[in-house]
């Protein structure tokens, strides 16, 4: 195989690839990018074998043939060179590969590329268009959620929801859960699948400019497609809990916050939580919240925000990192906190948010 | 990726651990000496006899005034102690006695790693004592092992596996030697080559005449002298030589599941029957919880037909060990299955998914209570 590309168009496939590999493999070859040379370009593949990437770019090919090469080298090399032609050739023999441009010249080890596992294709699959911002903003929004929890394999996702009129994501580690749902015209049927968060990541990465992504699923796979951009990912064979009834009806309280301002006081006085526990408390009374921490290390801390409030005084505790966690991703100036008592569900909201409804539901601490 | 995410990601990978290495003194030797008062305050060896060419598997800390050692032979630790009390090994009653002290490692944590009947590390980042400092915990830890053992033992505190271990070698016996993070740099400091992992007394030569005597002159050391001394364990030598260890503390054998069946001497027909045995075996499943620390998310029922034909059922839902929630799902899930339209020869009910008891301080539960029902 022998090809000429441009530094440019292949760095930004090189760059989207390196989502792919994972650094520590135990399988030498997903170490590695399979390039394959026909026609006038280059297709490239990176696998983990849960999670695949197809992409392809332009190129001059002197000689079609398929090779594979390290894909963090691969990108560092081509990084590294000015903004030039590059040439690729397989050397005879097929064991090393020349990796050259300008006065530059490097020579890699190659790995067969007959041994590199090929994910599916999407043929003769119905793809649906996804307006792009929108996706995207799912994913930021409901990420952080996800559960670190390996044995939680039923959390260990978001869950994308596609309806005629609108698509939403879900996800919950157990003690919150956020879900987005935006109108959307899909038309597509009734479709709930449970993305991983690798492939999230990626979804979010091959998102560009808000254009529109496709998506497809194949009887094992889910298949994300973005231009020439194809990524390929395993289905979770499980089931996402019944995330609807642990969305509370009932909370008949409901304070408003300015935005920074909360989330100002939670940075402050969370400092002096418990480490463990990361606990403020939101002590609410007439027309103020008092946010308070306390540690039995470290001492106690608290901040008065006034808000509008006259219902019943009352005390509700949060873990910090999950009302960091909301705040940290929502953009609009106002939020609202919903709630009935000390120990049920609350919710969060933005306010004023437009084009996508935000519900952030975070279970209290009982202390 | 968003600010917040990357933040929270950083913390996770920078989180700090409190690793505790325990260390019993003298082990065997003094489990001699606590059950044979005789045998107190006079140098005792416990091993094969000299005759037969044994060696000391274990010395008290009279014999080893003395330089009577393990794995030394039994005749020439005589030769050093002339009075030495030979006592023949009785492995029974020390596998017995330290199921009492891994007893007690596990009442603190589940992540606890034996390394031989005698010694194990333990994580106690989260602990069911909800203590704080990792040193509080080594403390109670010994003070227990005094107690319902009568026995001491050596404990050494730090942020991993590595300066743990060293650190309980530090003060014996009865020691208990903390390496706090900010102090690691200070410890690792005081300490010879021979400290570093896998590095025996032939490496450690090699590494002294290459002018490498303390642990921190690998850092600066000629990588390709290092290479030459120390081979391909280079890389992990130079990590250790920074005080980096991220080895987890990995439990041996960790349950996954627990269940608990039972074969009729007769097929039994009468639905009421059924369930009331059904209860009691996921009542056991609940002392099982309750003895290890433990909520299970997931319950699953067996039924096995007269015709052997034998089927299974599970429901995922908030972990628990209340009995009353337990027994009413395992309860619930016979309905969907056809024991009561037929009979059964078999029954068991078990749990799985299960969460230490002490990480449901991370906060409350959403009420998934119908959660995902699978099978």
């Amino acid at each position: 195989m022998e090809l000429v590309v441009r530094k440019s168009d292949l760095l930004k496939e090189l760059a989207l690839l390196q989502g792919i590999v994972e650094r520590k493999t135990t399988i030498p070859i997903l170490a590695n990018v399979l390039l394959e040379a026909d026609g006038d370009a280059v297709s490239l593949l990176a696998t983990d074998l849960d999670v695949g990437l197809r992409s392809r770019c332009a190129a001059t090919v002197v000689r079609s043939g398929t090779l594979t090469l390290p894909a963090k080298k691969l990108f560092e090399i081509v990084n590294a060179l000015p903004d030039t032609e590059i040439r690729i050739t397989e050397d005879k023999g097929g064991k090393a590969v020349t990796v050259a441009a300008d006065r530059f010249e490097s020579r890699m080890q190659t790995l067969p590329a007959g041994e590199f596992p090929t994910p599916p294709e999407a043929d003769g699959l119905a793809f649906t268009s996804l307006p792009g911002s929108e996706l995207k903003r799912m994913i930021t929004h409901t990420r952080f959620a996800i559960t670190s929890e390996d044995t939680r394999y039923f959390l260990n996702g978001a869950q994308l929801v596609l309806q005629p009129d609108a698509m939403s994501m879900v996800a919950t580690d157990g003690h919150r859960l956020a879900l987005v749902r935006v109108p959307a015209e899909l038309g597509a049927e009734r479709t709930d699948v449970l993305l991983p968060r690798k492939t999230l990541n990626e979804v979010a990465r091959l998102i560009e400019d808000g254009s529109p992504i496709e998506f497809a699923q194949g009887e094992n796979h889910l298949f994300f497609r973005s231009g020439d951009r194809l990524l390929i990912s395993r289905k979770i064979d499980a089931n996402f809990p019944a995330y609807e009834r642990v969305i509370p009806k009932a909370n008949d309280k409901r304070i408003d916050f300015d935005r920074t301002r909360l989330a100002a006081a939670v940075r402050r006085v969370r400092l002096l939580s418990n480490e463990r526990s990361k606990a403020v408390k939101f002590v609410m009374g007439t027309d103020q919240v008092e946010i308070t921490s306390s540690s039995p290390e470290l001492g106690e801390a608290h901040e008065v925000i006034p808000v509008d409030y006259d219902a019943a005084a009352m005390q509700i505790c949060f873990n910090a990192d999950y009302v960091d966690n909301f705040l940290g991703v929502v953009d609009t100036d106002q939020v609202q906190l919903e709630f009935k008592d000390e120990v049920s569900q609350a919710v969060m909201r933005p306010i004023g948010a437009e084009g996508y409804e935000y519900t952030y539901v975070i279970m209290p601490m009982r202390v | 990726m968003t600010g917040s995410e990357a933040g929270r990601e950083t913390a996770q990978a920078g989180r700090l651990r409190r690793i505790i290495h325990v260390d019993m003194d003298a082990f065997y030797a003094s489990v001699e000496q606590r059950d044979r008062p005789e045998l107190r305050g006079r140098p005792v060896a416990v091993g094969g006899s000299p005759a037969s060419r044994g060696v000391v598997a274990a010395a008290s800390y009279e014999a080893r005034k003395y330089g009577v050692r393990s794995a030394m032979p039994m005749a020439r630790a005589l030769r050093l102690c002339p009075d030495l009390v030979v006592v023949r090994a009785d492995f029974t009653k020390y596998r017995s006695v330290s199921r009492e002290v891994f007893e007690i490692f596990r009442s603190v944590t589940p992540l606890v790693e034996p390394l031989s009947l005698d010694e194990a590390y333990l994580d106690v980042t989260e602990n069911a004592w909800g203590e704080l400092l990792a040193v509080r915990v080594a403390r109670r830890i010994k003070q227990e092992i005094r107690e319902r053992c009568g026995l001491t033992a050596s404990a050494g505190v730090a942020p991993n596996k590595f300066l743990a271990k060293i650190a309980s070698g530090w003060k014996k016996p009865d020691g208990l030697t903390v390496v706090a993070p900010d102090r690691v740099e200070s410890f690792l400091h005081r300490l010879p080559v021979e400290a570093l992992w896998g590095v025996g007394p032939v490496t450690a030569r090699r590494l002294r005449e290459r002018g490498i005597t303390r642990l921190i002159d690998v850092r600066t050391a000629d990588p390709a002298v290092l290479r030459d001394a120390i081979g391909g364990q280079t890389d992990w030598l130079l990590r250790l030589a920074h005080g980096q260890d991220d080895r987890p503390v990995l439990p041996n054998r960790p349950a996954r599941s627990s269940s608990a069946e039972r074969t009729f001497a007769a097929d039994i027909h009468d639905p009421d029957r059924m369930r009331e045995e059904l209860a009691g075996l996921a009542r056991e499943n609940v002392d099982w919880l309750r003895k290890k620390g433990l909520l299970a998310r997931t319950v699953t029922i067996k039924v096995r037909y007269p015709d052997f034909t034998t089927v299974t059922r599970s429901h995922t839902a908030a972990p628990t060990d209340e009995a009353g929630a337990i027994v009413a799902r395992a309860v619930a899930l016979l309905e969907r299955t056809d024991a009561g339209r037929r009979g059964v020869r078999l029954l068991g009910a078990g749990v799985r998914g299960f969460m230490s008891r002490d990480a449901l301080s991370e906060g409350g539960w959403l009420p998934f209570d119908d959660g995902p029902a699978t099978g």
